[in-house]
């Protein structure tokens, strides 16, 4: 699992590439801490080469959420694939998200 | 074993009761008696004194007779001695005549007043029969020495117009005889008293008159003269000599003498009883008023209630009899008692040695149900009621590679002899299929091992079968035991080949046989303590009330407890005559499915991406859709994860296995731990529609697994999570 976070003007981007599991999201987790105090402006995360999430690879996209939501800044998931949007359907991640 | 107890308070508890039973029964006799007796007495004296009484009356009647006849004799000659008067010479013959003509007349007077005749003086001729030649002779009374003016007859006589007994007085003129004199006036003409005519009586015949006929052996009479001199008594020295108050005076008891003298001689009629000498006496009396004497009779209480004391000590013998008896009888129970409880003794060791032996047995089938907890494709139950401590029927079944081996057995007899074949049995079916793979094989390599050993010729029928799970194909062999049934669509017996039960014919083939068993199939073995169990009224519950019970659709453990309730309330109390035993095998065949594989992982969030590992195996071995495998393998992590952080605490190291399953229509994962218990199923689902500010962070796990499952149950088994979750494909 790999992550990379661009910072383009106000926007931050996260690229996932691999797979989010338990054990990744740990460190990702600890990676994206910077993101959050971004969370004012527009955070974007990249999912075209995410391959795989579980619960605790949700619980990151969900507290970078939360943050933009305190901070009122602005989260777009882009480029998800099918078996990951099922994923989000599956927990009603479909609808917090803006998904691109 | 120590003594029971129970049995010891019981025995002590009997001798007691036996002491009361027998003290009871002598005081309820012992009163009874009392109250026969008091009411007998009562009884007796009312007889006594009647009888009493009724001689009393007997005897005056038959001596006024005598008096009557005497004082007739006097009156009807008193005319005659009237006319005499005038020529007194011949008076001689008025008393010849009285004394000739009246029997009971022994001597006749009429005597002058001194006065009446200044030339005659005194005259008075006396006639009387010779006691012993009974010649009437006359003579003269009117002697100096005799003086009869002064004789008590005389004055009496002229004072007693209706005549007067005089008191009895021993005659001394014409040998000793005991005599009374009636006398009355003679009047003249004019109605002056002339003379005093009599008649004398013997009374020798009042002693026999009276003493003829006792009321009583030992009852006596007695009469009493008017001054209370003895004229009748058994002491005969006493007759004439002795008056009443002198022998009164020997008596102690002198309230009641003085009661008797007061009363007996102021003429009443009574009785008073009197103690001599501490024996008590009834003394019955009655006057003779005509004759002034007073008769008595007496009567010894002993002689009153010799009868009643008689049956007394006849009914005391009686009674001492029966209660010796009774004595006896419940020494005789209570020996009996001390043999029970010895026997009782024994016998609670014997059923705790059993109690023993058929925990023993038990232990040896299995009968923890359901028995395979992992398995979906098996509902396996069975029951086994021996019809004493142990019994000799069996049941057996484990799974070896996927194999499902079984068998039931019912050793002929029962008891400890049966239950012993049964373990012997049960043994060598494990042992020989263990290693053999084909039922015939089983059964006559069991018939060889029993036939060998079989020196007490007990037979053992049995059924055996092997069950592949993987594709229904069911292999069999039946020794003699009643075909199972088929509970599939219809229900039928098994078409079995009878062969010959197990232990009788050495080196025999048994025919194997097979049949396919198909989806929910179910097979039912029994013995025939089941088809034979008998009511009271020895009616068998059979077939058609068995076949009645598995008509119903329940799972296999609701059968055998249906048929159980059944054959209970079809036997009631009657003793249970054979065991009882049932195995059901409820088979629900599936698309064959292989163990695929398993792996053990540390409880460590580290060893996650190994389940990837696993997935992508299985999904390259039966060529699983990508997407399904991410699926699957999201809701493994899942369920994984949560047992990693959950089951184990912070620290411990533990470990979790995952076992897979594959056939063509699913994949099965099992996933157990020895952690604490935790079912991950019970947790709420999350709301997966708040807002993103209101979700909580966590409880995606479980949901996430729910969603992508067809089937997800958590079981506690053997102190192990079990998650067992299946996914159609």
């Amino acid at each position: 699992m790999e992550v990379k976070i661009t910072r383009k003007g106000n926007e931050t981007t996260v690229f996932f590439i691999g797979r989010l599991d338990t054990p990744a999201s740990q460190e990702v987790a600890k990676e994206l801490q910077p993101v959050l105090e971004n969370a004012s402006d527009t955070i974007i995360l990249d999912c075209k080469d995410l391959m795989y999430i579980s619960s605790s690879g949700l619980r990151i996209f969900l507290s970078v959420r939360k943050e933009a939501a305190i901070k009122g800044g602005k989260v777009i998931v882009r480029d998800i694939n099918d078996n990951i949007r099922s994923v989000f359907m599956m927990t009603g991640f479909l609808n917090l998200f803006v998904i691109e | 074993m120590k003594a029971n107890p129970q049995a010891n308070n019981f025995k002590h508890k009997s001798r007691w009761t036996g002491m009361l039973v027998l003290v009871v029964a002598a005081l309820t006799l012992e009163a009874t008696a009392l109250i026969q007796f008091h009411y007998s007495r009562k009884g007796i004296r009312e007889e006594a004194s009647k009888r009493a009484e009724s001689q009393l009356e007997n005897t005056k009647v038959q001596v006024l007779d005598i008096l009557n006849q005497a004082e007739n004799a006097v009156r009807n000659n008193i005319w005659l001695a009237r006319l005499c008067l005038t020529t007194p010479d011949t008076l001689p013959r008025v008393t010849e005549h009285i004394v000739r003509e009246n029997p009971v007349v022994i001597g006749s007077t009429v005597a002058l007043l001194p006065d009446y005749n200044i030339k005659l003086g005194l005259l008075s001729p006396y006639s009387f029969k010779d006691p012993l030649t009974g010649q009437i002779i006359s003579k003269s009374l009117a002697t100096e020495e005799y003086d009869y003016p002064s004789q008590e007859w005389f004055l009496n006589g002229l004072e007693h117009e209706d005549g007067f007994w005089s008191e009895p007085y021993i005659d001394t003129g014409g040998g000793d005889m005991v005599m009374t004199t009636f006398s009355m006036p003679v009047k003249d003409p004019s109605g002056k008293t002339a003379a005093v005519i009599t008649a004398d009586i013997s009374l020798d015949w009042l002693t026999d008159l009276v003493g003829s006929s006792p009321v009583y052996p030992n009852a006596y009479n007695m009469i009493f003269s008017r001054s209370g001199k003895i004229m009748v008594c058994p002491v005969e020295s006493l007759v004439m000599r002795n008056t009443f108050h002198e022998v009164a005076g020997q008596f102690e008891d002198t309230a009641a003498i003085a009661s008797l003298d007061r009363s007996m001689f102021s003429g009443e009629t009574g009785s008073v009883t009197i103690r001599r000498k501490r024996a008590l006496s009834r003394v019955y009396y009655a006057p003779i008023e005509r004759a002034g004497w007073y008769m008595s009779v007496v009567i010894p209480d002993k002689q009153i209630f010799s009868e009643i004391r008689k049956v007394n000590s006849f009914v005391n013998l009686l009674q001492a009899i029966g209660i010796l008896m009774l004595f006896l009888i419940l020494r005789n129970a209570a020996r009996n008692q001390k043999r029970y409880n010895k026997l009782t003794e024994n016998k609670d060791r014997m059923e705790n040695e059993l109690r023993i032996a058929r925990d023993i047995q038990m232990s040896m089938i299995p009968k923890v149900f359901p028995p395979f907890p992992e398995r979906d494709d098996l509902d396996i139950s069975a029951i086994l009621v021996p019809a004493r401590e142990v019994g000799g029927d069996l049941y057996d079944f484990f799974i070896r590679d996927e194999k499902l081996f079984f068998c039931i057995g019912d050793v002929s007899g029962k008891g400890v002899p049966a239950s012993l074949v049964m373990a012997v049995t049960r043994s060598l079916f494990r042992t020989i299929s263990a290693r053999e793979e084909s039922p015939g094989r089983i059964v006559s390599t069991l018939n060889d091992s029993m036939v060998e050993m079989n020196e007490s010729n007990m037979f053992v029928t049995f059924f055996c079968g092997i069950l592949d799970l993987a594709t229904g194909r069911m292999r069999f062999c039946n020794a003699g035991h009643n075909a199972p049934m088929t509970l599939t669509d219809a229900k039928r017996k098994l078409d079995v080949v009878p062969n010959l039960p197990l232990g009788i014919i050495p080196r025999m083939e048994f025919q194997e046989q097979e049949i396919a068993m198909g989806y929910d199939d179910v097979l039912f073995l029994y013995t025939d303590g089941l088809t034979e169990a008998e009511n009271a009224g020895h009616e068998l519950f059979g077939e058609t009330r068995m076949a009645n019970v598995l008509s119903t659709r329940r799972d296999s453990r609701g059968h055998l407890l249906a048929l159980e309730q059944a054959v209970a309330d079809f036997v009631k109390d009657a003793p249970r005559s054979d065991d009882l035993t049932m195995l059901l095998i409820h088979y629900v065949k599936k698309s064959p499915m292989f163990h695929a594989r398993h792996i053990v992982l540390k409880n460590d969030i580290q060893q996650i991406p190994f389940l990837n590992d696993l997935i992508h195996e299985i999904a390259e071995k039966i060529n699983l859709d990508e997407s399904l495998a991410m699926g699957i393998n999201l809701a493994l992590e899942e369920a994984v994860t949560n047992v990693m952080m959950y089951a184990y605490p912070e620290g411990v190291e533990g470990e979790v296995k995952v076992d897979a399953f594959a056939s063509d229509k699913s994949l099965k994962f099992i996933i157990s731990d020895r952690g604490k218990e935790f079912d991950p199923t019970a947790k709420p689902e999350p709301d997966i529609t708040l807002k993103a500010e209101d979700r909580p962070i966590g409880g995606l796990g479980i949901h996430l697994v729910r969603k992508i499952m067809d089937s997800v149950s958590y079981k506690r088994v053997d102190g192990k999570n079990m998650l067992t979750m299946i996914k159609n494909i």
